[in-house]
């Protein structure tokens, strides 16, 4: 039992707190609000058949992640960038109500995917449980009000539901993040849920079925140390998708620039957005040590110890242009991105240190144009 | 009225979906006369379609049977829609005909080169979206109007636009014809003379069944010709007769041989071919539930991998195929869907299985039965020809040969075998030297014949059609596919072995190029030892040893030039590698005993001993390969050996040294006091600490010593006392005690007969 007075205090604090209206002064927002004009465009002009509850047809939300032009003259920006069948048989999975696992490595798009097939789906993409160690049932499944418990015994009322509870009730997408950093019998909780489409509330001798719509979209690591591998039963219940690493340096650019951009817009940071070939120049080191080769192939590296994300090369590119801006003349240079750059390679500060060391002496410091960036590397080292 | 007495069916070769429209189309109109899109060279073994034990996928084979590397093969699996159509007519005993352009007229004014071709026209079926697109509209016309609907196969679109009318009779093929005809007038018309000549040689075939009085003609070819053999659309007789006059014609003959879904499929080299041979065989024997019925067989193999697939997977599967194939707007779910659908679900995402699925279940493993008295391929003849000439049959049991190759029935023999190990065919395995027989004219070979050498020799049909020309033609695909010198050699070892001269002539030329841009000295040295052994046993085998030389002589003086230099700043580790190599073609070429060779080689090897950047190890092994020839005086030899040890030197440098010029050589120590005293010298000088340091190096040196070398050694220095005063051979010779030898004398001499010694 937890002890009562926290949950007193926990009830008074959230009377407490003023009403939060949704405004621009949240830092991020939500991919429904922020995609809004173009989620309602591609409603207009979808025809397709749509699942029952479904907001969008499985092509109009395939062409909402991908992006495309429409009919109407709309241009929907591209959420993914890659291989559109990737994409195609997650929206299929979820249409045949059997719930998605997205696989991969961090920072290969996995929560951005399920954030936005989640908002294209059900309009709603706050449904969501954080995975941890320490996510207990509750969080799943339903905990209770404890006052109202004591006051009343156990009632609807009383009753607290999960966000997946919640999504089972309004037929919407569930979201839960890095499902096997979750305990396994913590885990488990979810076949029931996802085979039955019913959650028992044995207190109450009732039970929450799952309106049509209802499903669930996991993401989880698969190369992280202590994690709870998904049990047969419940691997069983997902169709999984393996999202890779960007496929090319072209494409990882790509991805890299606009990701900037928007995040620049969101952050309102001064300053331009870095030329494509600062950023290829960028994506091409993480490439390159994350495959331990070069690009064209004929030189071996060490890799470190990090996993080099694409992410990774997003926050560094960003933290460079904020450097240039405030502290430099607005132009990304060599120097602004150096420190980020070390930073975000050397995990390990002897075994990384190394391998980024013989990286800027072997391979930076031979290419032509890469003078600058090897002796700002340099400098910070 | 001609039109109406012609059936034209426009089929896709090997589509199962043609194969089934064909069947039921055939059916319905009972034709009296069947035409087929394929070499009348091949009418002689026609019958034996019908024979049980032909089992597709086979092929036919027209060759020259003067020529036997100018031929054609025409690939056929069950659910081909020429192999239907053969089969109604020949079983029905209905007049069946083969129409196209005999190939006694096709394999005439082609070079061998142009083979690949010749064997693209026959198998129009693959997608490939590199080809120019007016190719790939002749190769798979219904392939580009099926991607033009949105499809990713043909064959499920024609599946689709078949199952969808409800009657599976001609007007799909009408259809067909209609959609033809219009691409055929959209595209500019072909340009290629051979195709203008089988079109016409067709037309004057589908005439000639016309005047025969025929009433209701099939004519089966591929979707592309159909408009053109319309009666009513023909051109005059005289324009055909022109195209078709002055060809010159060959004799030709035509067998069957099996064949195998891989050889079928795409990439193995034939050109075109059928993608996915076994999805195509699954599409024909289940005419429902397609996706099921593969999704149950990938379940199946997955368990017989021992990896869980339960029928829940199957049911989500195949849910997941339906659901993405209407998200793509298809009707059903194709190989494609079906192939994603088992990637997430059946393998979690894990792409490794896929690959099992796609041999198994995509290409197929399927091998082909042909009748057991059905002719033979050349190949395969010209083999069995070889056995018997030889009196060397192909037994399934385990056999051992020791072949004395002075004998020339041995030595073809032992070349019939090294042929057959080029070709991929490994009939013999040369067995290692057994006891007593010595010399270099014994080979020792153990045989054990294997079906599936059957259809290795089919595929090695593409490169000849006599044994000896298919070792020829594969020995010059893999020298121009090798990577490095070494391989060169090796093929030109196998290939001298084999005794194929032309191939040896190629290898050589091919050699020459790679070493003259090969600025690597180790792969020079590694070539040497193959060619050096190619240049001996060249007079045993009687093949050209002088072309071989020739070879060698180049490679010498690029390694003499290039081995200094090669041998400086090297690495500990590299420099062993440059050891080996040394070791290894230093005695291949002492055996060769061609005095220029020597002269610059020991020139280099002098060059490596006198240079102070060449790795210390290499120094003291050229010092000791230059000693052990005897190409340089003992005082020489002594004063390197000095100058190396000298106490200015670094231990480790001069350990080094004494390794590379000792290893291997404990008598020379012991049988040359010189050296003997400026080692032992060298070692008694070294301090305590110093000697720690070398004593694993020296150890290694002295453990390649044979035993009984390193216990007189051992014997020298307790005798010695380890100084420079060990006991010599000749201060051994002085201390003879006379008087007790004279006291044997008389006995020797009366036992030699010889007259008492005074």
């Amino acid at each position: 039992m937890i002890p009562l007075s926290l949950n007193w205090s926990l009830i008074v604090k959230a009377k407490a707190a003023p009403a939060m209206e949704p405004t621009v002064t949240v830092q991020r927002q939500h991919a429904e609000t922020q995609y809004a004009a173009e989620l309602s465009a591609l409603a207009e002009v979808d025809d397709r058949q749509r699942p029952p509850n479904w907001k969008l047809s499985p092509w109009a939300v395939a062409t909402y992640l991908l992006g495309g032009k429409l009919d109407s003259g709309a241009v929907i920006t591209p959420k993914y960038i890659g291989n559109r069948r990737l994409i195609e048989i997650a929206i299929a999975t979820l249409a045949t109500d059997r719930a998605l696992l997205l696989l991969g490595v961090p920072g290969t798009a996995k929560t951005w995917v399920s954030e936005h097939l989640a908002a294209a789906i059900c309009g709603d993409s706050t449904l969501l449980v954080q995975g941890t160690a320490g996510t207990a049932e509750e969080a799943i499944r339903y905990g209770w009000n404890y006052a109202l418990l004591l006051a009343k015994g156990p009632s609807r009322d009383a009753l607290v539901p999960s966000p997946v509870m919640r999504a089972m009730q309004q037929g919407q997408i569930a979201r839960v993040e890095e499902l096997t950093r979750i305990p396994a019998d913590v885990q488990d909780t979810l076949i029931t849920i996802l085979s039955e489409k019913t959650l028992p509330i044995p207190e109450l001798s009732e039970e929450a079925q799952a309106a049509k719509g209802f499903n669930v979209i996991a993401t989880a690591n698969n190369r992280d140390k202590g994690v709870n591998e998904l049990s047969s039963a419940l691997k069983r219940r997902f169709n999984t998708v393996v999202l890779p690493s960007p496929a090319s340096v072209e494409e990882e650019a790509t991805i890299v620039q606009q990701r900037v951009t928007a995040l620049g817009r969101a952050l309102e940071l001064p300053g331009d957005v870095p030329a494509i070939d600062e950023i290829r120049r960028i994506v091409t080191i993480f490439r390159e040590l994350r495959e331990g080769k070069t690009e064209d192939g004929k030189t071996k590296l060490k890799s470190s110890s990090g996993t080099l994300s694409t992410a990774e090369v997003i926050s560094v590119v960003t933290s460079g242009r904020t450097l240039a801006a405030h502290f430099g003349d607005g132009q990304l240079k060599a120097g602004d991105i150096a420190s980020s750059l070390t930073g975000a390679i050397v995990k390990d500060p002897v075994q990384d240190a190394l391998v980024w060391k013989e990286y800027l002496e072997t391979v930076v410091k031979e290419r032509a144009d890469w003078k600058p960036l090897y002796r700002a590397c340099r400098d910070t080292m | 009225m001609a039109d109406d007495r012609v059936h034209i069916f426009g089929i896709r070769h090997h589509g199962p979906g043609s194969a089934r429209s064909l069947e039921h189309a055939l059916e319905s109109l009972a034709p009296d006369c069947v035409l087929i899109e394929g070499p009348p060279d091949a009418e002689p073994v026609l019958a034996q379609i019908l024979h049980e034990q032909m089992q597709p996928p086979v092929a036919l084979l027209v060759y020259r049977p003067d020529e036997p590397q100018r031929a054609a093969f025409f690939p056929f699996a069950e659910f081909s829609p020429e192999w239907r159509a053969l089969r109604y007519g020949l079983s029905r005993e209905i007049p069946t005909q083969f129409i196209d352009l005999p190939q006694s007229r096709q394999l005439v004014d082609e070079q061998p080169e142009q083979l690949a071709t010749d064997v693209d026209t026959n198998d129009e079926v693959a997608p490939d979206k590199q080809l120019a697109d007016r190719d790939l509209s002749r190769r798979d016309p219904l392939g580009l109007l099926a991607e033009a609907a949105g499809f990713s196969d043909g064959e499920r679109w024609w599946d689709w636009l078949v199952e969808s009318r409800e009657a599976r009779s001609i007007d799909v093929f009408t259809a067909i014809h209609e959609a033809m005809t219009a691409l055929r007038t959209e595209l500019p018309p072909s340009d290629d003379p051979r195709e203008e000549r089988r079109e016409a040689h067709m037309r004057s075939r589908i005439r000639a069944a016309l005047k025969d009085n025929f009433q209701r003609i099939a004519v089966v070819c591929g979707a592309w010709h159909a408009p053109a053999l319309t009666p009513s659309r023909f051109p005059s007789v005289a324009q055909d007769n022109a195209v078709l006059a002055g060809l010159p014609k060959v004799k030709t003959e035509a067998a069957w041989c099996p064949w195998t879904y891989d050889r079928l499929s795409f990439g193995s080299g034939y050109g075109a071919g059928v993608v996915s041979p076994a999805w195509y065989e699954l599409i024909w024997k289940c005419e429902e539930q397609v996706g099921t019925q593969w999704m149950i067989r990938v379940a199946r193999l997955m368990r017989e991998r021992e990896l869980d697939t339960s029928s829940a997977h199957v049911i989500e599967a195949v849910r997941l195929a339906e659901t993405l194939a209407a998200m793509r707007n298809r009707p059903q779910p194709g190989l494609e869907e079906l192939d994603e659908a088992a990637l997430a679900i059946v393998c979690g995402g894990e792409p490794a299985p896929m690959a099992v699925i796609r041999r198994r279940l995509v290409i197929g493993e399927k091998l082909g039965a042909i009748p057991e008295d059905a002719p033979l391929a050349p190949l395969q003849r010209d083999l069995a020809a070889e056995q018997k000439r030889l009196r060397f049959p192909a037994q399934a049991q385990v056999k051992k040969h020791d072949f004395d190759l002075r004998k020339p029935m041995d030595l073809e023999r032992s070349q019939l075998l090294h042929r057959l190990n080029l070709l991929n065919v490994p009939w013999g395995t040369t067995a290692p030297r057994s006891h007593g027989a010595k010399g270099t004219f014994h080979e020792f070979w153990q045989t054990e014949w294997e079906p599936e050498f059957a259809v290795k020799l089919i595929e090695a049909s593409r490169f000849g059609n006599t044994v000896a020309a298919a070792a020829e033609g594969r020995t010059a695909d893999l020298a121009k596919n090798a990577e490095s010198l070494a391989e060169l050699t090796l093929l030109l070892d196998h290939a001298l072995l084999a005794n194929l001269p032309r191939g040896v002539e190629w290898l050589t030329a091919a050699i020459q190029d790679r070493a003259a841009t090969n600025c690597d000295v180790l792969q020079l040295l590694a070539a040497v030892p193959a060619l050096a052994r190619a240049a001996r046993y060249g007079n045993v085998r009687q093949t050209d040893a002088e072309l071989v030389l020739h070879i060698v002589t180049g490679l010498v003086e690029r390694i003499a030039i290039g081995l200094p230099g090669a041998c400086q700043s090297l690495s500990d580790d590299s420099a062993a590698a440059m050891l080996l190599q040394l070791d290894h073609a230093h005695p291949a070429l002492q055996s060769l005993s061609v005095e220029s060779f020597l002269e610059a080689w020991f020139a280099a090897l002098t060059a490596l001993v006198e240079r102070d950047a060449t790795h210390p190890l290499l120094q003291g092994r050229a010092a000791n390969l230059l000693h052990a020839a005897q190409r340089v005086d003992a005082a020489e030899v002594a004063r390197w050996v000095q100058l190396a040890l000298s106490p200015a030197a670094p231990r480790s440098a001069a350990a080094a040294w004494v390794e590379g010029f000792l290893t291997g050589s404990g008598m020379m120590l012991l049988h040359d006091q010189k050296l003997w005293s400026i080692v032992s010298g060298w070692v008694a000088g070294l301090s305590a600490e110093a000697f720690v340091e070398t004593l694993p190096l020296l150890r290694r040196t002295f453990s390649t010593f044979a035993p009984a070398e390193r216990r007189n050694l051992g014997e020298l220095v307790q005798r010695g006392g380890g100084g420079a005063s060990a006991l010599s051979t000749e201060s051994s010779s002085i201390r003879f005690n006379h008087q007790r030898a004279q006291r044997v004398l008389p006995q020797i001499a009366k036992l030699l007969g010889h007259p008492p010694i005074q």
